[in-house]
C-alpha cells in the first residue's frame, strides 16, 4: 500500500515538474521587472543613444551625455558611437544622423562620411560646474 | 442412485475447488487495472510538481531574455530613460514621439504624471548639483508641466520669454482748472510747470548697439552666496554705469537694479541676492543675445551646516554696429 502510494507521488511530481519547467522556460517565462539600461534590446539601446545624442543638441554637455551612454556599459562607447553614427547614415536614418553626428564630432570621432552632415557649430558658454 | 448421489457430492466438492483460481484471477485483474495507482497520490504529485518547477524556473533560476524592454527596466534605468526621452523633446519639441517612448515603459498612472513624480523625485534626493542638473530637471518640467502633470518640482520649468513693456509717453499732468481760493495772506506759490524727468535708462541706452552676453560663469563661495553679479562692458571694455538691469522669476516676478551703484567695485558693476532654489532670468535693454538664466542651487555647506548658493558671474558686453 505504502509502495503504490509512494510510486504515485514519484510520478506524479515527475509529471507536474515537467509540465512547470515546459512553462515556466518555455511558454511563460519569468518576465524580468528590473532590468539595467544595458540589458536593453538592441534596437532600444540605439533609440536611447539617439535620445542622448539629441538631448546634447540641447545642453550641449558632452561629458552628460557620455555619464548617460554609461549604464549601457560599452567596453568602448566611443567606437560605439562611431560605429552607430556611421550605421544610420548608411541606413539614410535621416532623423538619427543630425544628433549622432554633432555627439560623434564632440567626442572626436568625426570621420569623413560624417563630415557633411555636420551642422553649424554653435557657440557655447563656459559654465562652472 | 448411489452412482448418482456420489457424482453430485463430488461435484459439491470439487466446485470450490475450480472456483478459486478464477476469483484470484477475477481479483487480481480488478487491482491491476484500477488500485495500482494511487490517484490521490498522483494528483498531489502533479501538484507539488509543478510548484516547485514553477518556483524554480520563475525565482530560483528563470530564463534571461536577451530582449528587454524598457517597461522591463528597474527604477533606475527607467529614470535615465526618462531624462534621455526629456533632453530629446526638449531638442525636438515632438511631443507624440515623446508620449511613445514613455508609453513604452508602461506606467501604471498617466505618462506626464509618471515624469512630474520623478522631476520632484530627483529634486528630492538632491540630485541638482550641477547645472546640467538643472537643465535636466527644466527639460522635464517643461516636458510634463504643459500637459497638466504637476508636482514639487514644476517650479524649476524655464520661465516664459520675458515681456518687454515699452513704457509709452505719459502726458505731463496738466493743472486742471479750479476755482480761485480764497486770498490768504501768505501768497501761493506760483503752480510748478510739468517737466519731463530724465530717466537714468535714457542714459544707459548704448548707442553702439545691442548687448551680447560675454561670460556667464558659476561660483561657490561661502563670503558671496547666491550672489548675480552683473557687469556692464561698452565697446571699448569700459564699464557702464547706470544701465537697468532686471531680473525676472517664475514668469512674473521681476526686480531691477542699476550698474554703477557700487563704484568701489566697477563702473559697470551691480549685484543681486538670489533666494534658495528660485530660477532667475537676467534682463538688460537692448539685449541682443539670449538672456541668460541663473538658478540658485545649493553648492556647498559651511562646517556649521549653513549651505552655500551658487553664485554667478554675468557679464554683457556691447557690439559694434
Amino acid at each position: 500500500m505504502a509502495k503504490r502510494y509512494v510510486g504515485s507521488l514519484l510520478i506524479g511530481i515527475l509529471i507536474g515538474g515537467t509540465v512547470a519547467v515546459v512553462i515556466g522556460w518555455g511558454l511563460w517565462p519569468a518576465e524580468n521587472t528590473n532590468s539595467p539600461l544595458q540589458d536593453l534590446d538592441s534596437a532600444y539601446q540605439e533609440e536611447y543613444t539617439i535620445m542622448i545624442a539629441e538631448g546634447y543638441l540641447y545642453d550641449r554637455d558632452v561629458n552628460g551625455a557620455l555619464a548617460r551612454l554609461q549604464p549601457l556599459n560599452k567596453a568602448d562607447i566611443f567606437a560605439f558611437i562611431q560605429q552607430l553614427t556611421e550605421r544610420f547614415i548608411s541606413q539614410s536614418n535621416i532623423p538619427a544622423i543630425t544628433p549622432m553626428v554633432a555627439l560623434a564630432e564632440a567626442i572626436g570621432r568625426l570621420t569623413p562620411a560624417m563630415e557633411i552632415y555636420r551642422s553649424t557649430p554653435v557657440s557655447t558658454l563656459a559654465f562652472g560646474n | 442412485m448411489s452412482t448418482e448421489r456420489s457424482e453430485h457430492h463430488r461435484t459439491e466438492h470439487l466446485r470450490p475447488e475450480r472456483q478459486r483460481p478464477e476469483r484470484q484471477r477475477q481479483d487480481r485483474h480488478i487491482r491491476r487495472s484500477g488500485s495500482g495507482i494511487s490517484w490521490f497520490a498522483l494528483i498531489l504529485g502533479i501538484g507539488i510538481g509543478i510548484a516547485a518547477g514553477l518556483i524554480y524556473t520563475w525565482e530560483i533560476d528563470p530564463v534571461i531574455d536577451p530582449q528587454v524592454a524598457p517597461h522591463q527596466l528597474g527604477a533606475e534605468g527607467r529614470e535615465d530613460y526618462v531624462v534621455a526621452v526629456a533632453l530629446s523633446y526638449a531638442h525636438n519639441r515632438d511631443l507624440n514621439l515623446a508620449f511613445d517612448r514613455l508609453r513604452a515603459l508602461r506606467p501604471d498612472q498617466n505618462v506626464w504624471q509618471m515624469v512630474a513624480d520623478m522631476a520632484c523625485n530627483r529634486e528630492n534626493t538632491g540630485k541638482m548639483v550641477t547645472n546640467a542638473d538643472i537643465r535636466v530637471l527644466r527639460a522635464m518640467v517643461d516636458l510634463y508641466y504643459p500637459q497638466g502633470a504637476r508636482n514639487c518640482a514644476d517650479d524649476w520649468g524655464t520661465p516664459p520669454a520675458p515681456l518687454i513693456v515699452i513704457p509709452t509717453q505719459t502726458p505731463a499732468n496738466t493743472p486742471t482748472p479750479s476755482l480761485t481760493p480764497p486770498s490768504t495772506k501768505t501768497p501761493t506759490p506760483p503752480i510748478p510747470t510739468n517737466t519731463p524727468i530724465q530717466s537714468t535708462q535714457a542714459t544707459a541706452t548704448p548707442r553702439a548697439g545691442g548687448y551680447t552676453l560675454s561670460r556667464l560663469q558659476s561660483f561657490c563661495n561661502p563670503d558671496a552666496s547666491g550672489v548675480v553679479e552683473v557687469r556692464v562692458y561698452d565697446t571699448r571694455g569700459q564699464g557702464v554705469a547706470g544701465v537697468k538691469v532686471q531680473a525676472v522669476w517664475r514668469g512674473n516676478l521681476s526686480d531691477t537694479f542699476y550698474t554703477g551703484l557700487k563704484p568701489e567695485r566697477e563702473a559697470g558693476y551691480a549685484d543681486f541676492a538670489m533666494t534658495s532654489g528660485v530660477s532667475y532670468t537676467i534682463l538688460i535693454p537692448n539685449l541682443v543675445s539670449d538672456p541668460p538664466v541663473v538658478d540658485a542651487v545649493v553648492c556647498d555647506t559651511t562646517d556649521d551646516g549653513e549651505v552655500i548658493l551658487m553664485s554667478y558671474w554675468v557679464n554683457f558686453e556691447q557690439r559694434l554696429n
